[in-house]
């Protein structure tokens, strides 16, 4: 198995995600109604071994949103919420006082999966419209992104089903890390959007990124 | 350095925390843990020494590599034994026997990905097959379904128990 992607081609991933991550604190600050940013804290390969810490204690309970990509690029899209910190989305969304909303209940996980859609489709649009060959009638195919599913698990837990994808035939895996500050007071935003790309969608991504490793932008 | 030496405590401490492809062997009164999604977890467990080990597999087959044994069954498990006989200084295999948790399959948001969603199915198969060869009973199995599991071995008793998240502590 070839080596997971070049530096090179990693800084160039970044550049584009960098951009995913701007277009999406433009779209869940409309969404929210309250100034929210993302930026890209990781693009990190991490040891099989090590990957359950990727969230923190591995038995530490996390609620998350899930979406899956389809299309040339095949991985796992993940927003997710310390527990008591992604309620406080709820109460955003309701214009109630943070620490209302005390538990996932179907509301309470409907937004959540509306969240994870927007944040996502953010980040799709960004990969589409910056790596040549996954815009709309692309000989590879249209990104299409799954609808997001609610998971409330172990954060190791969550990560093992997430990774195990890339683990069938690596002992690393590519992790692409976002995180969350929000600019009003008292709003502690403990979220964490992860990436996880596939296989077959490294092996894609290392074709695409090819050409403009001499260029060094996308 | 022998990968289950990254994930062995020493006996001081109470609970020993064992990593995604790792095993770990430990001695009474000590605990062993490790937080499961498609993996399985195999405990091997000697009820006249209370010793007992776990290994955190992966995936069924090492097909010849030899980097991570603690990731595949099939060397995953005979290095386990192997840690348990150095751990006792004698032959434990006819005295050990067996639980197994894990292999659920947490969420299809990935449809291409068929070979992971049913990877869980393919460890259980390939662990037991080879547990009947080694003539080690498996004294119980907490298998499948789609939540994540909490699994810990209480090396004084041999009792495995189980959380997954929200619902209350059972054995097995």
């Amino acid at each position: 198995m070839a080596a997971i992607l070049t530096d090179a081609q990693r800084h160039l991933l970044r550049m584009i995600f960098d951009r995913g991550a701007e277009g999406a604190s433009l779209a869940l600050s409309k969404w929210l109604g309250a100034e929210v940013h993302l930026t890209v804290s990781d693009l990190e390969l991490v040891e099989l071994d090590r990957a359950g810490e990727l969230l923190g204690p591995p038995d530490a309970l996390v609620a998350a949103g899930a979406m899956g990509l389809t299309g040339p690029l095949t991985g796992s899209i993940l927003l997710v919420f310390e527990d008591r910190s992604g309620l406080a989305l709820v109460d955003l969304l309701l214009h109630q006082p943070l620490g209302t909303t005390t538990a996932w209940g179907e509301l309470e996980q409907s937004a959540a999966r509306e969240t994870t859609n927007i944040v996502g489709c953010a980040y799709v649009n960004a990969l589409a419209a910056h790596l040549p060959g996954l815009g709309r009638g692309s000989e590879l195919g249209e990104l299409v992104p799954t609808p997001p599913a609610f998971l409330h698990e172990f954060a190791g837990s969550l990560l093992e089903f997430a990774l195990m994808e890339q683990a069938l035939e690596l002992d690393q895996v590519l992790v692409i890390r976002s995180e969350f500050t929000g600019g009003q007071p008292g709003l502690n935003l403990n979220w964490t959007l992860l990436f996880i790309p596939s296989r077959a969608a490294l092996e894609t991504l290392r074709a695409l990124l090819a050409p403009f490793e001499s260029r060094g932008n996308p | 350095m022998p990968i289950s030496s990254l994930c062995e405590q020493p006996e001081s401490l109470e609970v020993v925390s064992v990593a995604i492809g790792h095993w770990a062997v430990a001695t009474a009164p000590a605990r062993i843990r490790t937080l499961l999604g498609s993996c399985v977890g195999v405990v091997l467990y000697d009820r006249v020494a209370h010793v007992g080990g776990l290994a955190h597999i992966v995936l069924p087959a090492a097909r010849g590599a030899v980097d991570h044994p603690g990731k595949y069954a099939d060397t995953a498990i005979p290095a386990l034994i192997t840690d348990l006989e150095r751990r006792l200084g004698t032959k434990v295999r006819p005295r050990l026997i067996a639980k197994l948790a894990g292999g659920a399959s947490m969420f299809q948001v990935n449809p291409q990905a068929n070979s992971a969603l049913h990877i869980g199915q393919r460890n259980q198969e390939a662990i037991e097959q080879l547990l009947a060869e080694l003539r080690i009973p498996i004294l119980a199995r907490d298998l499948g379904g789609t939540a994540g599991r909490r699994l810990t071995l209480d090396t004084a008793s041999g009792i495995v128990t189980i959380k997954v998240p929200g619902g209350a502590d059972y054995e097995i």
